[in-house]
């Protein structure tokens, strides 16, 4: 018998990992799902670029209180309205210095308007430092710290990466504050529709017959109807007096009421092809359990795919959550989120004086196209086993 | 084991390790909401043929025909809607498949295996081949760690695939491998029957031939049984001792394979006969091409279902459905014809 062994040419591969494995000299027949999965998702290039920037996203939100160089709610009506405060690396003298800085400001009363100007004052340089003491904070509620990753020195000196609101705050940091708030907003409504779409999908798909048809009948009239008139009527029934915890779980939940349906038909197309899949059929017949079918055939199989989707379903709770705050129906102030900063851009007069108040929204494209782009190479790499 | 199995099944009388009786499944056919039944698609209506330890059953006919469902059937992967499944493994009382339950179907399910036709989708790709093969030794609790490894490589090396090979995943093989990793997974638990699922269609043909000696290797190894879905003529005539022909979820004729192929007794018979390609040019003159559609299961024909596609039908044919009779040669047939007709084989 173990002659026949070497007639029998071993190295012969399905196209998918072969083509992988002439990219890269490994020895895939030992190569775990995983690894097949890395291999793939590392050749969308555009995908690992934006899994950087959702890591980096998702790092600002979790340790925004040390990122942001300024407190989000300390007030100066003497700093409302800043422009964006430029970095420098020469001076007035034209000498370069490596390390970056700001120039101090002096303000005049224009003569004609009597409103506060404010001019560079090249006089004087405040550098821009690595871990310097600013506001005071509690990292997390827990840990009182005043170091910030980076800022100038001088408590004074204004220093507005993105300029300033009508309250003078520095928008920069309030910005940051608002990633913690809007990115996870996203990921607590998919977890959220993640639970409702896999049972009553898992159901649908595995009951098949009567139970199928009604469920998916329920799906499709939940996505017939209208989304932003059912969550401003939602959104409107909170009451005004509930704590920001309260008011943001409880626009998660809104989200989620609609976001399930997509991972819902997901979880259950998944499980109606495993159905018809062989190896699961083999496994009943080897005697092996129901409980260990669901648990290492089929689980391991759709789970990459229902991680796939949940990339992909955050996106589009970001974009909800910023609608209804932008209207004035989600979070609302002190909460800080991105829709809650676009809402100040709301009115012209703000736009055409202060532009950079539309910041929050450029964040709001950035991590809405990093997180499709991670979703679509997630997609592709969940089943390496496929060309 | 060798010298004795097949010559002293074919001078004493051979014991029957499976009896079919009147097997049947039919699926409804629903509509709407309410999921009414507008009809039954007899899949396998009324199927009855036996197995001799130790031979090769040949299950044929086209695809549609039913075959693989009685196979699905036979290891109650399916539920038969009627019919009895005597399964006799010799060393303990015979049971009827077809009613068992819960754990009788897991104690059972270590004598029946089954080998299926793709390659490809019967194993998980996600798993190694240990895993695989492994799975029914650990479904049974058979062994675990070192001595799962130790049947595992046994396994693989009975089946021609090195035992270093058992931290691979499948996708490193070709198809033919993958084929005998699924052979080395039906085999785990030493079952006494196996069916196998047209194994050797999905493969390419030079690893056809291969795939075949192994099973035959394996047969007389360990005194299996085989029951073999095919609808390949030339690889049944290769490998089975007798043949089970089907038709529209009916059996047609059931004769042995020498029998069968020199004189067919059912004009449908006759017909795959001359579909069997042959190396002689001249010889392909004489082909049967059968015209319109395979009957439809959910709406058989009147009479014999395979009238309205045979050439010698005659009135009788079409108002009556002709029973499955046994002939004074012993072979049986579902044709009203049987005794008129002589047909033609092959050879």
């Amino acid at each position: 018998m173990s002659d026949k062994t070497a007639a029998v040419p071993t190295d012969s591969v399905t196209p998918g990992p072969e083509r992988l494995a002439l990219q890269k000299r490994v020895d895939l027949s030992v190569a775990s799902p995983s690894y097949l999965m890395w291999l793939k998702f590392r050749r969308h290039r555009l995908a690992v670029a934006s899994a950087v920037v959702v890591i980096m996203l998702y790092v600002i939100a979790a340790f925004a209180e040390f990122i942001a160089p300024h407190d989000p709610e300390k007030q100066n009506a003497l700093n409302a309205y800043q422009s964006p405060t430029q970095i420098h690396f020469f001076d007035n003298s034209g000498q370069f210095h490596l390390r970056p800085f700001v120039f101090g400001t002096t303000s005049v009363r224009n003569p004609d308007t009597f409103e506060l100007e404010f001019a560079d004052d090249t006089t004087v340089r405040h550098p821009i430092r690595l871990l310097v003491r600013g506001d005071p904070y509690k990292m997390w509620g827990v840990f009182q710290s005043d170091i910030h990753l980076f800022g100038v020195a001088d408590p004074d000196a204004k220093f507005f990466l993105l300029g300033s609101d009508k309250q003078g705050r520095d928008l920069f940091s309030r910005i940051v504050y608002g990633t913690r708030i809007s990115m996870s907003i996203g990921l607590v409504g998919v977890l959220l529709s993640f639970v409702i779409g896999i049972i009553i999908g898992g159901i649908s798909g595995y009951f098949g017959g009567v139970v199928d048809i009604v469920l998916q009948r329920v799906i499709e009239f939940v996505r017939s109807m209208p989304t932003i008139p059912l969550w401003l009527g939602l959104a409107a029934a909170l009451p005004s007096d509930w704590s920001i915890m309260q008011i943001y779980f409880s626009i998660t939940i809104i989200l989620s009421l609609i976001g399930w349906t997509g991972l819902a038909q997901v979880v259950r197309g998944r499980a109606l092809a495993l159905r018809e899949e062989d190896f699961i059929m083999a496994a009943r017949l080897s005697g092996t359990s129901q409980t260990r079918i669901i648990l290492r055939h089929m689980v391991p199989s759709f789970m990459s795919h229902i991680i796939a989707a949940l990339t992909l379903a955050v996106p589009e709770m970001i974009i909800a959550e910023t609608a209804l705050s932008f209207l004035g129906l989600g979070l609302r102030f002190p909460a800080i989120s991105w829709g809650v900063l676009l809402q100040e851009a709301q009115n012209l007069r703000s736009v055409a004086l202060a532009p950079w108040l539309l910041a929050p929204g450029g964040m709001v494209v950035i991590s809405v196209l990093a997180l499709n782009f991670f979703g679509d190479g997630l997609r592709d790499a969940a089943d390496p086993y496929r060309n | 084991m060798t010298d004795t199995g097949p010559t002293a099944i074919k001078t004493t009388v051979p014991r029957r390790i499976l009896d079919v009786r009147g097997l049947s499944k039919h699926f409804p056919v629903t509509v709407g909401i309410l999921r009414r039944e507008v009809a039954k698609i007899r899949a396998v209506d009324d199927v009855t043929f036996h197995v001799h330890a130790g031979e090769t059953l040949g299950l044929v006919g086209e695809s549609g025909c039913g075959k693989t469902t009685t196979g699905r059937c036979l290891l109650r992967a399916l539920d038969p809607t009627a019919g009895e499944i005597i399964f006799d493994p010799g060393d303990v009382e015979p049971v009827d498949v077809a009613a068992l339950k819960g754990k009788a179907l897991k104690v059972l399910r270590q004598d029946m295996q089954m080998v299926f036709q793709d390659p490809f989708s019967s194993l998980n790709p996600r798993w190694t081949l240990l895993d695989l093969v492994g799975e029914p030794l650990v479904a049974y609790g058979v062994s675990r760690g070192k001595a799962l490894e130790t049947r595992v490589a046994e396994l693989l090396r009975s089946v021609g695939l090195r035992p270093e090979y058992m931290r691979r995943y499948p996708h490193a093989f070709s198809g033919g491998e993958r084929q005998r990793i699924g052979i080395a997974r039906a085999l785990a638990l030493n079952p006494k029957l196996v069916v196998a699922d047209e194994p050797v269609s999905a493969l390419d043909v030079s690893v056809r031939a291969q795939t075949l000696n192994l099973l035959a290797d394996l047969q007389e190894e360990l005194s299996l049984t085989y029951i073999f879905i095919s609808h390949d003529l030339s690889v049944v005539q290769h490998i089975c001792d007798r043949v089970v022909v089907m038709y529209s979820g009916r059996v047609v004729e059931v004769a042995d394979t020498d029998d069968l192929f020199s004189a067919p007794l059912h004009p449908y018979t006759e017909a795959l006969l001359s579909a069997v390609p042959k190396p002689n040019p001249d010889a392909a003159k004489n082909r049967i091409v059968l015209k319109g559609e395979i009957a439809d299961p959910a709406n058989a024909p009147s009479g014999c279902a395979f009238h309205p596609r045979c050439t010698y039908a005659k009135d009788i044919c079409r108002q009556q459905a002709p029973p499955l009779t046994t002939m004074e040669s012993g072979r049986e047939v579902r044709c009203h014809l049987a005794a008129e007709l002589t047909l033609a084989g092959v050879n």
